[in-house]
């Protein structure tokens, strides 16, 4: 046990009690390493000053702080989204891109899209182990909108990148999933209700057309491929419908599924952004729906944003996400390319121009890694701000989102949109691992590659 | 796999009462070489792919 962690001990600040709101179980975390046990609650006092557990913490305590570090401030970047358009055909409330670029943007070029691939395959071999490849994920505004310089793209790259296509679906025919599913692209698509009506609250055309019909028929299509999601974005629109959601999305085989926060860096999406509370209950509901189908059916509906939150808890390295850390994977573990070539942390801060890293074409990835654009998201810690400085579970969650803590809380150093409901998810993973039910909210196999360093039960 | 609880120690029981024994800590971390993952919260938990 190092002396840090003794003299901490000594003096009763090692360990944060949690109350979980399990009926045996609190939690005690450390913060620091991003540790946690679950402890009787009846004496969870004494248990923080057990010295079985201090003796067996102590001696791992400096490799977790190690471990966490590394993935905090030691990762290289991995995966590029790529934004070949400004444009999309649908107005969604609370997109994060400006209506004026997506209504009347341009298209990257074809031959721009080449260019750009050739140069992110040059960095990605330059920071990436050998034998990986970078993934690389069709984002903005709506790519189908260029579809022939992405397909060229994908043709011409496809021994360089793992390609993804995050689509709002109604550009997906026949032609397009053939071509994407025959190059084993990763699609991910888009629906906010379990039906019409719920949908178009938030998701139209330009003209007022409803695109649900649309998706669905996607969603059909994409029955029994190997690599597919949907994203639903939780508003105060379908926030009463999120248990007949994941009832849909399970009917429909759907594999995994994200019910994603709305993101309220824009104004627009502000107007429709749930309450903590009201988040919170409907999402665990559609959690605990999830679960019951898959004791009735045997078949999984992954969802995965809960999975990411979980897998942090239970082995921070393996997590696949990089929103819920600190600071996030923007800039860090990924970056974004905008349609006019410029390089941000994130798609999410496109529609800020004081985040423009500069061009990929002329000056390149490293200058924008480095640059003072990208530097204050890249450096965005919690350990250094409050509220989240003194949270027991600050490495659990991240304060997501820095460019929605920037814009509507004020600053880098404030909290994102939805603390309160990042804090009832930790609650709640933890009530699951307190309960063995974890493995049920995770894919089979989650943990393949890693290695049990610490276990008492 | 994660481990479960076993018994539940609120569970009623029909014996008088006494002094039960807390219940046992749970405790577990995993770890892997995390080079080389992760994405943002908006696509494509591709679990293939990440591998």
């Amino acid at each position: 046990m190092s002396l840090a962690i003794a003299e901490r001990a000594a003096s009763g600040t090692l360990f944060q009690t949690l109350d979980i709101g399990h009926p045996v179980y609190a939690a005690l975390t450390d913060p620091q390493t991003a540790f946690w046990a679950l402890v009787d609650k009846s004496c969870a006092a004494e248990a923080a000053r057990d010295p079985a557990l201090l003796a067996s913490y102590g001696a791992k305590a400096g490799a977790f702080a190690d471990e966490l570090h590394a993935l905090r401030f030691g990762l290289k970047p991995s995966g590029v989204y790529l934004n070949p358009t400004e444009r999309c055909n649908l107005n969604c409330t609370y997109c994060y891109l400006p209506d004026q670029q997506r209504s009347g943007g341009s298209h990257m070029s074809a031959e721009t899209l080449l260019a750009s691939l050739a140069s992110l395959r040059d960095y990605f071999r330059s920071v990436m182990p050998e034998g990986r490849k970078p993934r690389a994920i069709f984002h903005g505004a709506e790519p189908l909108m260029n579809a022939p310089a992405v397909f060229a793209a994908i043709d011409a790259f496809a021994d360089d990148f793992v390609f993804g296509l995050q689509t709002n679906g109604t550009l997906l025919d026949d032609a397009a999933l053939d071509f994407l599913t025959s190059r084993n692209v990763s699609i991910g698509l888009s629906l906010d209700g379990p039906v019409a009506e719920i949908t178009d609250a938030t998701r139209q055309t330009w003209g007022g057309k409803s695109v649900h019909g649309k998706v669905l028929r996607a969603i059909e299509k994409l029955r029994g491929y190997g690599s597919w999601s949907v994203i639903t974005t939780c508003t105060t629109e379908n926030l009463p419908y999120l248990t007949r959601m994941v009832e849909l999305f399970h009917a429909a085989e759907v594999p995994t599924c994200m019910l994603n926060t709305l993101r309220c860096t824009l104004p627009g999406a502000r107007g429709v952004k749930p309450a903590d509370e009201a988040m919170a209950e409907a999402f665990f509901a559609a959690l605990d729906r999830t679960h019951a189908l898959y004791q009735a059916t045997g078949r999984k509906l992954m969802v995965a944003n809960f999975a990411n939150i979980l897998i942090g808890i239970l082995a921070p390295t393996a997590r696949r996400l990089m929103c819920d850390i600190s600071p996030c994977g923007g800039g860090r573990a990924f970056f974004a390319l905008a349609a006019d070539g410029s390089l941000y942390p994130c798609s999410e801060f496109i529609g800020l121009p004081r985040f423009n890293g500069g061009k990929l074409l002329e000056e390149g990835v490293a200058v924008a890694l480095a640059s003072e654009a990208f530097r204050p998201v890249i450096e965005r810690d919690v350990d250094r701000f409050s509220p989240c400085g003194d949270c027991a579970i600050r490495h659990f969650c991240g304060s997501p989102c820095p460019a929605e803590a920037f814009e509507m809380n004020g600053g880098m150093d404030k909290i994102g949109a939805f603390c309160a409901f990042y804090k009832e998810q930790v609650n709640y993973a933890l009530r699951l691992i307190a309960d063995g039910k974890a493995d049920d909210y995770l894919w089979d196999g989650w943990d393949e590659g890693t290695e049990t360093v610490f276990a008492l039960a | 796999m994660t481990p479960k609880l076993q018994p539940n120690p609120q569970t009623p029981t029909a014996t008088p009462a006494k002094a039960q024994a807390a219940a046992p800590t749970i405790a577990v971390r995993k770890s892997c070489n995390p080079d080389g993952i992760g994405l943002s919260h908006y696509v494509l938990m591709d679990r293939k792919a990440a591998k």
